[in-house]
């Protein structure tokens, strides 16, 4: 057999072998395209494009208040500090010199009809129905990952009945192992943007059972 | 011969991995909703407001807290 008629039936080897190796190269990129598609949709992502950090432990500093019976603990920064709130529910706000809440977040225990399918109409409903003169959603979010349970959140943007005061808020109805509550973080709108970063780390560090 | 096969085989792997690609980017987990709308108050209150009912901040001025009844 000639030199050249052995190359030609050597070549089927040759390919196969190349092609073997293009496959393989397929398969690895398939893979880290799903593992990243993956990823994507494991709760976490979602919370940041919703501008919340991923789940996480509070700073060091952070001061922490439980629920009753333990059933959830809010972490604050030092620059807030707890204030009076409904019986079995926590709030910590910043107050400016005149009284004015600069920071808001509050934690309750789940008390009526809310829950992670109809948080966010239940709680612009609630806010007209309460403390509200007008309610605006601005996105929600479900399935969002927190330290012991999952959540649906809804941001949005309000004015009060009283004083005419315009905020902004991130609420959030959480369900945990043995028990839900809802944590809000809220501050005035006109410095949302500035603030929003520091109540989202507060959100990201709620720890529920 | 076997440069242009092989030329080929890689062309195709790497229009597969980029067609992968585009199918997983393509449908994404939509995390948040455009605003969609505006819930003005009813007729009535369930808390009277100006330091009535539970007294909370919410119901004189303040941001809202998250219960469910009050």
């Amino acid at each position: 057999m000639s030199d050249r008629r052995r190359a030609i039936a050597s070549l089927p080897r040759r390919v196969v072998g190349t092609a073997a190796v293009g496959v393989l190269a397929v398969a690895a990129v398939i893979a880290g395209v799903l593992a990243a598609s993956a990823s994507g949709t494991s709760g976490s992502s979602p919370a940041r494009a919703f501008g919340l950090p991923a789940a996480g432990s509070a700073p060091a500093g952070w001061h922490r208040a439980t629920l009753a019976g333990g059933a959830a603990v809010l972490a604050y920064p030092p620059v807030m500090q707890l204030v009076s709130s409904d019986r079995g529910a926590a709030s910590a706000a910043q107050l400016s010199s005149s009284g004015e809440y600069l920071l808001y977040l509050n934690a309750t225990p789940k008390q009526g009809d809310e829950s992670l399918r109809n948080w966010p109409q239940f709680r612009l409903g609630h806010l007209t129905d309460d403390d509200a003169s007008s309610a605006h959603e601005l996105a929600t979010i479900s399935g969002v990952r927190f330290l012991g349970g999952t959540g649906t959140c809804v941001k949005d943007d309000y004015v009060t009945k009283v004083g005419a005061h315009h905020f902004t808020e991130i609420a959030c109805f959480v369900q945990g192992r043995t028990s839900a509550s809802v944590i809000v973080a809220a501050a005035p709108t006109a410095s949302w943007a500035s603030v929003s970063g520091l109540l989202g780390r507060a959100i990201a560090g709620y720890v529920v059972r | 011969m076997s440069h242009t096969l092989t030329r080929s085989l890689a062309g195709l792997a790497l229009l597969a991995a980029l067609a992968a690609g585009c199918s997983s980017s393509s449908s994404p987990a939509k995390p948040s909703t455009p605003p969609s709308h505006s819930v003005t108050a009813p007729a009535h209150n369930s808390i009277p407001q100006n330091n009535g009912g539970d007294h909370d901040g919410d119901n004189n001025g303040g941001p809202s807290d998250g219960d469910g009844n009050l």
